[in-house]
């Protein structure tokens, strides 16, 4: 909200653009893991349509959180349709076979709940949340949502308006100028190159029958995963997902697939002019998705660079130069392409010497190993704060729905563990050789230029 | 976007726990005058632990603004016994998760880890009561470090720029209209003599609340607490806040031209606080007004005749001097912030000529209880709402607020809204962009 009324820390350095919470929930979704030796994270199982279906029980409290994942990202925009996943996505609570949009809130809204559509990279997902008295009404409109909607053309029109007017304001937020030309530096040739929501010219171009046709051809059964987690049994998630997600005829045709991101050629640079008192610098270049085996070493690499606030990145720039607030790396492991980043935003004057350091940092790790205390800091970190990433039932609902997106597997938390701590100090330099050269990565400048 | 940040707004600033979950708090005072409230949560392994100080940039002065967000980043520089980056270093090894943050009236710091940390934590935590070493080398550092702060949430942010000007009219004697963060020079001056003084002032038991909530014993853990924070010497008592805004005389504005793509229009009527008859009449109008997407202020502006890309509103209830309540617009391409102040006007004129439908009314305390269940599932959450009710009173008052909240009736909103929503309380900031 804009009447900020508290100043949160950014100690992690994570700032409050919308690139850094973008980035906080990809690093959720990457070092989640299960606890120890517990018992599996949930129930799983595959409908006869195709529908993997996740149930984790947390009696507790009562509330139940669901997702609804299917692979309808933005990714499967056609070329000349960029923003068509996040316009379908933005339309799809906005009417259903028996509610208008309007209807849909009042009655979701009237018992304190929420039923959401939100787009991704590789998918929409319908989020819901509601108190366990209220379960059915809430699963009944999650599955009007997904099954009919309706995508009425006044809704079609008022949201592509609505997703220009947020792409015009979000060119006042530095952040996420730099994050979306950065990426289409680094995935160039790739759909991950093209933003989400589109452009406004692209989503200007965008019809009713456009989101009809994308929603009818991406939208299946056995693309689709669903997680139910909060006061329920898996027998009742299950009764209840059946009678609602069970006859969902699956196509005879396979799911659409998509070609795996390649590095493009050369790493460039960019300088985007505004009238600001600060630079915003952000390297990138593309990296290792989860299921390849350099995936943990790179991330132990991540934090130990730019991570938390031992980080080398926060230590140097933040505490010993007094040159950021938020200076930090992260890794973005998506389904067809990863990409490793360092962001930082300083005083116009000392933009220089920033690049410069980073620059210094990236080359650093791939030069010398990391010393031990460092290693040990990532490692335990990584490994201990997994219960934190796993205390509510909608945190465990997005991780559920996400490892099983990504072909991780169930014990993918256990693995995770394992393997973090496997990791030596070797294995990071070794990839930071590999990945980490400053020449490799693409860079993105937003600020007053000369 | 915008229902998301409402909701979560909801979440995080009104609602308590379950009514029954007071009944298991394990409270206590020290001798030196630390409360220590514990509450129980077996589900997950972890803790959440809290140190809330009664001081925020409601305690400073014209010259020295900033100072409590200052010493909030100052107090992650070390201590004797724990060297300059210790403290985040002992965190992250052990698997936590810790971070501040700095309000109008607290300063909070909490750490969430595994439970079986937690005798780390009460050591780091009273050690940083009362020994911060307050090193001007560091300070003179993390001077630059609060100015590139300021630079990404004020200068260079539109809204944030507009929100401290609206605030800097509507109070003229109260620290209220001070930015948090403190005004630019105000950072750049304030000494290392003034940060300690304001320390050694501040951060002492008595003028502090230690909250935990997790998979703890209550009764260990309140020994634990008792023997290591009890260890510090009571503080004398910190001096009160004097300055009272004065009543308005007139609706109050300000403009401001800056590089912007699209304008914004707050307007901000000061309203009263926890403390007032009329404080949960205010929850449900705010509620009403801007709680979700069938909220008044949605529905309308946003979606039916599509004037605003955002529409909201919201109330200051936890505040603990009588504060303001924010409504905010951004108009879509090609209509006026004048267009949108008269329609944010005409919403509030209609509050207090039309009664609200009862369909509006039930749902909107139905939104505000089930957040109450919400809150349940996080111990973090939980542990903060215990702190905030503490702070206007007593953590007990949660039980209470869902009483008063469902006592609310349509003839309430519209005499709240007569009597508060009136020009000789509103101060009105219009952000244009600069071509």
């Amino acid at each position: 909200m804009r009447t900020r009324v508290e100043l949160r820390a950014a100690r992690r350095g994570r700032a409050r653009s919308a690139l850094a919470l973008a980035c906080a929930v990809a690093l959720a979704s990457v070092v989640a893991r299960g606890p120890a030796g517990a018992a599996p994270l949930a129930h799983r199982e595959v409908l006869a349509n195709g529908i993997v279906v996740l149930v984790a029980e947390r009696p507790a409290v009562p509330i139940v959180a669901v997702r609804v994942l299917t692979r309808a990202g933005a990714v499967y925009d056609p070329a000349d349709r960029a923003g068509l996943a996040n316009l379908t996505g933005a339309v799809l609570t906005r009417g259903t076979a028996k509610r208008t949009g309007p209807e849909l809130d009042s009655a979701i809204e009237f018992v304190g709940g929420s039923v959401e559509a939100g787009t991704g990279r590789d998918t929409i997902t319908v989020s819901m949340t509601a108190q366990k008295k209220d379960l059915a009404l809430g699963l009944d409109l999650v599955s009007e949502v997904v099954l009919t909607p309706t995508f009425p053309e006044a809704e079609v029109a008022r949201k592509v308006s609505e997703i220009q007017a947020a792409i015009k304001r979000s060119e006042e937020d530095p952040g996420t100028v730099a994050a979306r030309a950065l990426g289409r530096l680094v995935f160039d040739g790739h759909p991950y190159g093209r933003p989400v929501e589109g452009t406004r010219e692209s989503v200007a171009r965008l019809t009713r029958d456009d989101v009809v046709k994308f929603y009818r051809e991406r939208a299946r059964p056995d693309t689709t995963i669903i997680a139910v987690v909060g006061a329920i049994t898996v027998d009742e998630a299950r009764r209840e997902i059946m009678a609602r997600f069970g006859s969902w005829a699956r196509p005879a045709d396979p799911p659409a697939t998509v070609a795996a991101a390649t590095s493009p050629a050369t790493a460039r640079e960019e300088t985007v002019k505004r009238e600001l008192t600060q630079t915003t610098i952000m390297f990138g270049r593309q990296a290792i998705v989860q299921t390849d085996p350099d995936y943990f070493p790179m991330a132990v690499a991540s934090y130990v660079l730019g991570g938390g606030s031992a980080s080398r990145l926060y230590t140097r720039v933040r505490e010993e130069s007094g040159l950021a607030y938020a200076v930090f790396s992260w890794v973005a492991p998506w389904r067809h392409g990863a990409s490793f980043a360092v962001s930082a935003q300083t005083r116009t004057a000392e933009a220089p010497k920033v690049v410069a350091m980073i620059r210094e940092e990236l080359a650093r790790m791939g030069r010398e190993p990391v010393a031990d205390r460092e290693l040990a800091l990532a490692k335990q970190y990584l490994i201990g704060s997994f219960p934190l990433r796993l205390d509510t039932s909608g945190k465990v609902a997005d991780f559920l729905v996400a490892v099983e997106d990504r072909g991780l597997g169930l014990d993918y938390a256990d693995r995770y563990k394992e393997r973090i701590g496997k990791v030596t100090a070797a294995d990071i330099q070794r990839v930071a050789v590999k990945y980490f050269p400053p020449g490799a990565f693409s860079l993105v400048i937003v600020g007053e230029t000369k | 976007m915008r229902i998301a940040i409402v909701l979560l707004l909801l979440v995080s600033l009104l609602v308590p726990s379950s009514a029954r979950a007071a009944d298991r708090v394990v409270a206590a005072t020290l001798d030196n005058g630390l409360r220590v409230l514990l509450l129980e949560d077996p589900r997950s392994p972890i803790v959440s632990f809290q140190v809330w100080y009664r001081v925020g940039s409601r305690n400073e002065h014209r010259g020295s603004t900033g100072i409590a967000h200052f010493l909030e980043h100052l107090m992650f520089k070390g201590t004797p016994s724990h060297g300059p980056k210790q403290f985040a270093r002992l965190v992250e090894e052990n698997g936590g998760q810790d971070n501040a943050f700095t309000s109008q009236d607290v300063t909070s710091y909490y750490v969430d880890i595994a439970a079986d940390k937690l005798d780390l934590l009460i050591d780091l935590e009273a050690d940083r009561m009362q020994n911060l070493l307050l090193d001007p080398k560091e300070i003179t550092s993390e001077r630059e470090v609060v100015i590139e702060e300021r630079r990404t949430r004020t200068e260079d942010d539109p809204g944030g720029f507009l929100g401290e000007e609206v605030s800097s009219i509507a109070f003229k004697a109260h620290p209220y209209g001070a930015p948090i963060i403190g005004w630019m020079d105000d950072i750049k001056r304030v000494t290392p003599d003034e940060i300690r003084a304001f320390y050694k002032t501040y951060y002492v038991p008595n003028n502090a609340i230690v909250v935990a909530v997790g998979a703890f014993r209550a009764a260990d853990a309140l020994e634990k607490i008792k023997k290591r924070f009890g260890r510090i010497p009571r503080g004398k008592a910190t001096p009160p806040m004097l300055a009272v805004e004065p009543a308005q005389n007139g609706e109050r504005r300000v403009v401001v031209k800056k590089q912007a793509e699209l304008p914004i229009v707050y307007m901000a009527w000061h309203v009263p606080n926890h403390r007032s008859d009329d404080a949960a009449a205010l929850e449900v109008l705010s509620t009403i007004l801007a709680g979700g997407r069938a909220s008044r202020l949605y529905r309308d502006l946003v979606y039916q005749r599509q004037l605003a890309l955002e529409a909201g509103g919201d109330n200051s209830y936890f505040s603990i001097d009588p504060n303001l309540f924010w409504f905010w617009a951004t108009p879509m391409p090609g209509q006026t912030p004048e267009k949108l102040e008269t329609e944010l006007s005409a919403h509030m004129e209609r509050l207090k000529t039309e009664p609200v439908t009862d369909e509006e009314l039930a749902r909107a305390k139905n939104q505000l209880e089930a957040a109450f269940v919400y809150q349940d599932d996080s111990i973090h959450q939980r542990a903060s709402l215990l702190a905030r009710f503490e702070l206007i009173g007593g953590f007990a008052l949660k039980d209470s607020f869902l009483a008063k909240i469902r006592a609310v009736t349509a003839a309430d909103l519209t005499r709240v809204a007569r009597t508060w929503f009136v020009p000789e309380r509103k101060s009105v900031g219009v952000l244009v962009p600069k071509s």
